[in-house]
């Protein structure tokens, strides 16, 4: 038996000839795809076109796809990156993660590692399962790690040591010579083409996000639906917002955000849970978390007198926001008559100042005029006219106590209530035609209290059930406690309830599952190249001496395991071993 | 040189075909089927008590016209459909041969739709002597949903519910409220897409009772046949 390759036959082609296999382009692009010194550009390629990325200022969602506020975007940075601007603009390096050329680039990387690891499984694979069992003399005097020594050692000896030590052995006669070939861990040798085929998995887990990904933003009040999809799908699911909790500390910092959800599909309740910012409620591959809370809603019901059926009904979120002194009034004997947030529908001009104000009526029968500026801050005024007594009028700024007619007037603070505009409510045909914009506020609500959520509260603590002024339905503004009704006109106006309203996001990603697998497949395959100990031994021995010769897998004194095993197979070796070359 | 072997070692066989092609291709196909498998998976419309799908179904031989095609256009028969009202029963549009039919296609979640119901309600009492119908197709949602919404807003006229979209689609709808209207030979007459604004009046021919759009819409279906709609 010869070994090694001698011949030239089969070997790859050099020079022209390889050049002339190459003008066939399919070969052409295989060697380039199969190319180490390629995908080693393509990967640097990669990672420095996402460090681009990650340095420079990426054109965030809501802006592109719009091109005024892409333009406007741009104009501001310009400011950063000059004349540079434009150009890198076309070259799409403000949006990299989303340009053609990066999923390009994405899909050759995975195309050449994909490549690399295909060509080169076929000989890892023949390397395992049909290893090179014999090779040449010489070998025995040039690998690194090898033992010689002048005397026969005991092939079976030496055997039994390898194969106590995991190793799978063969052994054979060639006339006096008796030949061993030893190996241990050879599946290990996949542990590369695994840590490669993570890299794969890992780019493709990308290029199915960025296609198959799904998201989708609800903003929805308590017991309010709205589906998943914005079309018309057969697998639609609704969303019903159950239940909005907010907790907070009492210096305002939030302690706790959840929302209780309810998911249908085909007309059915299908799950139940709860969602937060981190833990999301999961359906059908689907997350549902938690992105937004908002604890202002006014629940409006409006149904026709006649009929009793409704017409109506809306939570609104009164986002806005407007200011309304907090008041207290008292009786020469100290007894409270009035304290509360006062909410100032009313608008009127003074002397040509534009003024809020409301006409309040005290626990004892008076009334008192309260007005404020519009949009007044805490350097402003109160204004105090007592209409019942005729007492003098009284200008208190925030904190200041006045007397007048026989009552003790504290303007305690500027608070501010939360306010909003309906367009469409129905009006009594001979207020608004049929339809008009009013104006709520709704006070004796603070943010996370018990009537917002189960919170602790925030502010000053509410004074009484939550009430909703509205203005617009009737000369007067109309204040309706939580739960009642106001009949006017051909109309019933019930405030329902004041409400919490979550935003929910919509989830789907599949490339999950991928970087999971990829995840371990990196691991798994990083553990096996690095750790596990890949051995392949070849031993020659004769009457006239004994070789044995090894390779072994990363760094490690193959060559004193391989004097152990001599030793163990009955060799003397009592001298230093000679230094590996 | 005699080799003698110690431990045999055998030559492997070379990959058959078999190994190489079918047994690879076999793997992606599965893999392609289940995941088609996946995708293709839908809640379905479920089907009736008498043990048909709900959704569209054709039209029955005898109610076809001749020279008339089926569809959502103006001048085309409406499609037939099976789907189940709140009561739980199964109704066909079909069944309404003879009556001229008001199709809404909505969900409570649609807050134009939510607006104009009440515009059907009163629609609904005001023509239902004069054989007017008006079915409200709610667009995938549940019965717990609709049912208080049904109450409140005090619809009388039938509700079904499209559990799969189905019906939406094969009318075409592209988003909600869509509204057909079809006369009593059940050819569409009108095709409505967006709400009916309660303050849209115009004037009739009289220029004294101000008519909503969903009112004149209604009287060109209420029009005996024959006569200019």
């Amino acid at each position: 038996m010869t070994a090694g390759n001698t011949a030239s036959e089969g070997a790859p082609a050099r020079g022209w000839t390889r050049t002339l296999g190459l003008i066939n382009p399919l070969r052409a692009v295989w060697w380039l795809f199969t190319n180490v010194r390629f995908a080693i550009l393509l990967l640097v390629l990669l990672a420095s076109v996402s460090l681009i990325g990650v340095l420079v200022a990426q054109m965030p969602g809501n802006v592109r796809g719009d091109a005024q506020l892409e333009a406007d975007w741009l104009a501001e940075k310009e400011g950063v990156y000059g004349i540079l601007t434009e150009p890198m603009n076309t070259l799409g390096l403000f949006d990299i993660f989303h340009a053609g050329w990066f999923t390009l680039l994405l899909a050759v990387t995975v195309v050449s590692t994909g490549a690399y690891v295909v060509s080169r499984f076929p000989g890892v694979w023949a390397a395992i399962t049909r290893p090179r069992k014999r090779v040449p003399d010489r070998y025995f005097d040039l690998t690194p790690h090898r033992v010689q020594v002048a005397e026969e050692i005991d092939s079976a000896l030496l055997t039994g040591a390898l194969r106590r030590s995991r190793y799978r052995v063969e052994r054979w006669k060639e006339g006096e010579a008796t030949f061993l070939f030893a190996d241990r861990f050879q599946f290990a040798m996949l542990g590369t083409l695994l840590t490669h085929t993570a890299v794969i998995v890992f780019i493709l887990a990308a290029v199915v996000s960025r296609v198959d990904a799904f998201s989708a933003e609800l903003f929805l009040a308590e017991g309010a639906s709205l589906p998943v999809f914005a079309e018309s799908n057969a697998n639609q699911m609704q969303v019903q917002l159950l239940d909005a909790y907010g907790e907070f500390a009492p210096d305002g910092q939030p302690l706790d955000y959840r929302t209780d959800i309810a998911i249908y599909s085909g007309g059915e309740e299908v799950h139940r849970c709860s969602s937060t910012v981190n833990t999301p409620c999961q359906f059908e591959g689907y997350r549902f978390y938690q992105v937004a809370y908002f604890g202002f809603g006014a629940q409006l019901a409006v149904r026709e007198a006649a009929s009793g059926n409704l017409v109506y009904r809306e939570t609104l979120a009164l986002a806005m926001r407007s200011p309304a002194p907090r008041v207290l009034v008292s009786d020469s004997a100290g007894q409270p008559l009035l304290d509360e947030t006062v909410v100032l529908p009313d608008t009127l001009e003074v002397n040509g100042e534009p003024l809020d104000g409301a006409v309040v009526r005290l626990d004892d029968g008076r009334a008192l005029t309260l007005l404020l500026p519009e949009r007044a801050s805490d350097d402003d005024e109160l204004l105090v006219l007592d209409l019942a007594e005729g007492g003098d009028s009284l200008r208190l700024f925030p904190g200041e106590t006045a007397k007048s007619a026989g009552l003790s007037i504290t303007y305690q603070s500027l608070d501010q209530v939360p306010t909003g505009f309906v367009l469409d409510l129905p009006l009594p045909q001979d207020v608004g035609g049929g339809e008009g914009t009013v104006s709520l506020q709704l006070s004796n609500v603070v943010y996370g209290t018990d009537t917002t959520s189960e919170g602790t509260s925030v502010e000053a603590p509410a004074s009484g059930q939550p009430e909703l002024t509205i203005t617009g339905l009737s000369p007067q503004a109309v204040t309706l406690e939580e739960g009642t009704s106001r009949a006017i006109g051909e109309y019933e106006y019930t405030f329902e309830r004041q409400s919490e309203f979550s935003g929910i996001d919509v989830r789907r990603d599949r490339s999950d599952y991928l970087v999971w697998v990829g995840a371990a497949a990196i691991v798994v395959g990083l553990m096996i190249t690095f750790w596990v100990p890949r051995r392949r031994l070849w031993a020659k021995i004769t009457p006239a001496g004994s070789s044995l010769a090894g390779q072994a897998a990363g760094p490690s004194d193959y060559t004193s395991e391989l004097r152990k095993l001599a030793s163990q197979a009955g060799a003397d070796l009592q001298e230093e071993p000679e230094e590996d070359d | 040189m005699s080799d003698t072997p110690v431990d045999a070692v055998r030559p492997r066989p070379a990959r058959s075909f078999l190994r190489r092609w079918l047994y690879p291709a076999a793997v992606i196909v599965a893999i392609a089927g289940v995941i088609w498998w996946i995708e293709s998976r839908d809640s379905g419309g479920g089907v009736s008590p008498t043990g048909e799908r709900y959704g569209t179904v054709d039209l029955p031989a005898s109610l076809l016209i001749d020279g008339l095609g089926i569809g959502v256009e103006p001048g085309d028969m409406a499609p037939d459909f099976l789907l189940q009202n709140m009561a739980g029963e199964e109704e066909r549009l079909s069944d309404y041969r003879g009556q001229p039919v008001v199709l809404n296609f909505w969900a409570t979640w649609c807050a134009p739709c939510r607006k104009e119901m009440p515009q059907f309600v009163r629609a609904y009492d005001d023509y239902q002597d004069e054989g007017l119908v008006i079915i409200a197709v709610n667009q995938q949602e549940s019965e717990s949903i609709i049912q208080p919404f049904v109450e409140d807003y005090g619809v009388q006229f039938p509700v079904l519910i499209d559990r799969d979209g189905e019906v939406g689609e094969e009318f075409r709808t592209n988003g909600y409220p869509e509204t057909f209207f079809i006369d009593g030979d059940g050819i569409v007459r009108e095709h409505f897409i967006g709400p009916f604004e309660s303050s849209d009046r115009g004037e009739n021919v009289q220029g004294a009772i101000g008519q909503t759009e969903l009112e004149s819409k209604i009287a060109g279906i209420l029009a005996p046949s024959g006569e200019p709609r």
